[in-house]
C-alpha cells in the first residue's frame, strides 16, 4: 500500500506512451489482469523522465510449441479434505498442476523466455500489476512472469486463510497472511530470478512459480502448448524453456524486423 | 547490574551498547555459539543434529524473532533479546550470564555473517499502542482469532492441532509445528502480550507463520494477543507428587469431580533420540499432567497430555508409566537412554490408543508390551481424546501380587515414576520425562482429617 504513490506517475506516463505502442508479450500478466479485473494497460518500455533510454520497439516474433514425448503421467488428485472451504469450490476432483499434458500432446505451464540477446538494453517495468489470485485453494496462474520492479498484486479469492510465502533468493522474501476474502497485497521483486516459488503453508499443495525478468519477453505455454514472444527487436537470441519438474532446455533463434522465427521444445519427462 | 527483563531494554543496557569489535565478537562466537551453529555459522555445529529445531544457519540472514517487516533484518535489540532470553522449547539457551558487552559484540558479529542488513534493512512494524489489560476485550480477541484463521494451524482451542498443523514445513523443508498456545512456557519468542503482538504482525520468518501486518490493525492484534495470552495455562512443575488417600472412594471416571480435589503435577517431556543419536522430528508432546490418588490397595492415575492428532491405527498414540523394577537397587536409568544394551528392566504400564488398553510388565524393551507380551497384566483403564488432548485413567495395585519383580509402592515412601509418550501422528516419535517422586499419603491430609 505504501508503495502506491511511487507508481502513480509511472502509470500516467505509461498510459501516454502506450497509445503508440500496442500490445506486448505479457501473456501471463494479461491473463491475470483480466481475472483480477485490473485495467489492462499496455505500458511502453521506457517512461519519460526515468533516465532510461527507450528500447527499440521491435517487430520480430519467436513462437512455437512445447511438445511432450514422455509417458503420459497418471493424473493425481489433490486431497483437499484438510480445509472444507477448498473442496467446496470444486465440483470435480482437482488434479495436480506440476505435469499437465494437453490433449494435443503438448506440455502446459512451461515458462519460455529470452535468456540472452538483449544485453545492454533496459526495459522499464510496467506500472500495471500482474495478478496472482488464490481461488479454490489453487493459484491462478500456476506459472507466470513479471518484470523486475513491476507490481505484483496478490489476491485472496477464497473465504479462508491463505499465507503467501514467497522465497526469492535475489529479492526480499516475504510471508504474509491473507485471512479475509478479497484481500489484496502489493509486492514486487527487485532482481531477476528463474524462478521464484510462492507457496501456502495452510494448503500444502498450493505452489506458484514466478519468473522475474528485466525485460518483457516471456510467455507461458497454455492449453495448446503454444507460446509467443512478441515485439522483439531484430537480433540473435537464446530462448530457454523452464518446467518445474523437467528442468530447462535452450534453443537459439534469429529474428529480423517483421519476421517470425519458429522454436519448438520437446520435454520427454 | 543492568538487565533485560522481557521486552524493554533498560537504559543501562542501551548505554552499555559498545562500539562494534568484530574480533571480540568472533572470539565469543567461537567460544559460545560454534558448537551448535557451526564454525562457519552454517548451522552445522557438532551438536546440531542433536537439536530440533536445528540451529539456524546464520549466513542466510533469515531471523525468526524480529520486530521488523517480513523479509527484513532484525533490529540489534531483537537479536540482543534472543541472545539474552534464549528460545524456550528449542536448544537455544539464554545467555544472560554473559556480560552485556559480550552479548552486544555477538549481535554485531551475527549481523556481519549475512548481507540481510544491506539487502533488506530493518523496517520496524507498527505495533500500535497497548490498550492495557484493563481495556483488553477477550471477546474481540476471540473474534480476531477466528477471523484471522489462527485455528487453521493453532487449533480451535489453541492446542496446536489445526487441520494444517501436521503438514507444515519450514523454509528448509523440515517438519515444523505450530505453537501450542496453551503452553506459554513453550513460546519460543516469549509469552507476554507484546511478544505475541510482535509475532502476529512481524511473522516468524523461515516458518509458516506469516506476517499479519497487512491483515490486522495493531488494535486488533493487541486484542488477539490478550486473547492468546488468556489461553495460556499455568503449569505446576514439580518433582514431587502427593497422592491423597481417598476415603470417599477412588474417582470412578475421567470426569469424576473428585479429581478436582487432587493436586495436578506437570512434567516436561523431551523427544527421545533416534538410533543415530539425533533429534529428527519436531516435538509434538511437550508435557504430561497427572493426578494420582489411592485407597490403600491401588493407585489410580489420571494422566493427560496434548497431542495434536488422535492416532489409533498401525502407528498409534501411546503412553508408558515407568516404575523401577523391584530388582533394581539404586538410581534408575534416565528414560532418555532407555532401552539400551544392558539397561535394567523397568516396570512399565503401557497404554496404546490402538487397543485403548493398558498392560503392565517388567520388561527390557517397550516393544514387549506394545506388542502384547504373554506375561503382561492388564490394568483397569479408561481413555478419551478430545480436541488435541488425551486423557487416560489407569489403576494399578500398590503391590501387584501376580507380577514378579513389579515395583512395590509403600504409602509414606517415595516412589519414582516417569512417563514416555508416543505420538503416532509424528512418525511414532517418543517423548520422555525425567523421574518424579510420588508419595502416597499414609494418612489423610489435615484438611480431610478435620471432617
Amino acid at each position: 500500500m505504501r508503495r502506491e504513490p511511487q507508481y502513480t506517475w509511472m502509470f500516467l506516463a505509461g498510459v501516454l506512451v502506450a497509445i503508440g505502442c500496442g500490445s506486448r508479450p505479457q501473456d501471463a500478466a494479461a491473463t491475470s489482469q483480466e481475472q483480477g479485473g485490473a485495467k489492462p494497460v499496455r505500458l511502453a518500455q521506457a517512461t519519460e523522465g526515468s533516465g532510461v533510454a527507450p528500447a527499440p520497439a521491435g517487430s520480430g516474433t519467436i513462437r512455437g510449441t512445447v511438445k511432450f514425448s514422455g509417458a503420459q503421467p497418471a493424473a493425481t488428485h489433490i486431497k483437499m479434505d484438510a480445509d472444507p472451504q477448498c473442496q467446496l469450490q470444486h465440483k470435480e476432483p482437482v488434479s495436480k498442476q506440476d505435469v499437465v499434458v494437453n490433449p494435443n500432446g503438448t506440455l502446459q505451464h512451461v515458462f519460455v523466455y529470452v535468456k540472452s540477446g538483449l544485453e545492454g538494453q533496459t526495459f522499464a517495468p510496467p506500472a500495471d500489476a500482474v495478478v496472482l489470485n488464490q481461488h479454490g485453494c489453487m493459484y491462478q496462474p500456476h506459472v507466470m512472469g513479471i518484470q523486475v520492479g513491476q507490481p505484483l498484486e496478490i489476491v485472496n479469492g477464497d473465504a479462508t486463510l491463505h499465507n503467501v510465502n514467497c522465497k526469492p533468493a535475489n529479492s526480499k522474501p516475504f510471508n504474509i497472511a491473507q485471512p479475509v476474502q478479497g484481500m489484496k497485497s502489493k509486492k514486487q521483486f527487485t532482481a531477476q530470478e528463474i524462478m521464484v516459488k510462492c507457496a501456502c503453508n495452510v494448503h500444502p499443495w498450493m505452489a506458484a512459480y514466478v519468473g522475474v525478468l528485466p525485460h518483457p519477453y516471456f510467455s507461458v505455454s497454455g492449453e495448446d502448448g503454444g507460446f509467443s514472444l512478441n515485439r522483439l527487436p531484430a537480433g540473435d537470441y537464446t530462448v530457454e524453456a523452464w518446467h518445474e519438474r523437467f528442468g530447462t532446455q535452450t534453443k537459439t533463434a534469429h529474428v529480423g524486423d517483421g519476421e517470425t522465427a519458429s522454436v519448438d521444445f520437446d520435454f520427454s519427462g | 547490574m543492568a538487565s533485560v527483563s522481557g521486552w524493554a531494554l533498560s537504559p543501562q543496557a542501551e548505554a552499555a551498547k559498545p562500539e562494534p569489535d568484530l574480533a571480540a565478537g568472533r572470539a565469543a562466537y567461537g567460544q559460545y555459539c560454534a558448537r551448535c551453529h557451526g564454525p562457519q555459522a552454517a548451522g552445522d555445529g557438532y551438536d546440531a543434529k542433536r537439536l530440533y529445531p536445528r540451529p539456524r544457519n546464520l549466513t542466510e540472514g533469515v531471523f525468526k524473532f524480529r520486530s521488523t517487516a517480513t523479509g527484513t533484518a532484525p533490529t540489534d535489540e531483537d537479536l540482543f533479546r534472543t541472545l539474552t532470553n534464549g528460545l524456550p522449547g528449542s536448544g537455544m539457551p539464554d545467555w544472560r550470564h554473559l556480560d552485556e558487552a559480550v552479548r552486544w559484540q555477538l549481535v554485531y558479529y551475527v549481523k556481519s555473517l549475512s548481507s540481510v542488513e544491506q539487502d533488506a534493512p530493518a523496517q520496524p512494524v507498527d505495533l500500535g499502542r497497548d490498550p492495557g489489560p484493563r481495556h483488553a476485550d477477550l471477546a474481540a480477541g476471540k473474534r480476531a482469532y477466528e477471523k484471522m484463521g489462527c485455528a487453521a494451524c493453532h487449533g480451535a482451542q489453541g492446542r496446536g492441532n489445526g487441520t494444517s498443523a501436521p503438514s507444515l514445513t519450514d523454509t528448509w523443508g523440515r517438519a515444523t509445528r505450530p505453537a501450542d498456545l496453551t503452553q506459554g512456557w513453550n513460546y519460543r519468542g516469549g509469552s507476554d502480550t507484546k511478544a505475541i503482538v510482535t509475532r502476529v504482525l512481524a511473522g516468524i520468518d523461515g516458518t509458516p507463520m506469516p506476517s499479519y501486518a497487512e491483515a490486522a490493525s495493531p488494535n486488533d492484534a493487541w486484542q488477539l494477543a490478550y486473547y492468546v495470552r488468556s489461553l495460556q495455562q499455568d503449569p505446576n512443575w514439580s518433582m514431587i507428587a502427593h497422592a491423597p488417600l481417598a476415603r470417599e472412594g477412588l474417582p470412578a471416571s475421567l470426569d469424576d469431580p473428585r479429581w478436582q480435589r487432587v493436586p495436578r503435577v506437570d512434567v516436561r517431556l523431551r523427544n527421545a533420540m533416534n538410533e543415530q543419536g539425533e533429534w529428527a522430528l519436531p516435538q509434538t508432546v511437550s508435557a504430561v499432567s497427572f493426578r494420582v490418588v489411592h485407597d490403600g490397595a491401588a493407585a489410580r492415575f489420571l494422566i493427560s497430555w496434548q497431542d495434536p492428532s488422535d492416532d489409533r491405527g498401525d502407528s498409534p498414540d501411546g503412553l508408558a508409566l515407568a516404575l523401577p523394577s523391584a530388582k533394581v537397587v539404586g538410581d534408575s536409568v534416565t528414560l532418555q537412554l532407555w532401552p539400551m544394551r544392558f539397561s535394567p528392566p523397568l516396570d512399565l504400564c503401557v497404554w496404546s490408543a490402538k487397543s485403548l488398553k493398558t498392560n503392565e510388565g517388567v520388561v527390557r524393551r517397550y516393544d514387549t508390551l506394545l506388542q502384547g507380551a504373554s506375561q503382561a497384566v492388564p490394568l483397569d483403564t479408561q481413555a478419551a481424546y478430545e480436541d488435541g488432548q488425551w486423557r487416560v485413567m489407569m489403576t494399578r495395585p500398590l503391590a501387584p501380587a501376580n507380577l514378579p519383580n513389579a515395583a512395590q509402592i509403600t504409602p509414606g515412601r517415595f516412589t519414582p515414576l516417569a512417563f514416555a509418550v508416543w505420538d503416532g501422528g509424528n512418525a511414532g516419535q517418543r517423548a520422555t520425562s525425567s523421574w518424579v517422586d510420588v508419595v502416597m499419603d499414609a494418612e489423610p491430609a489435615k484438611a480431610h482429617a478435620s471432617q
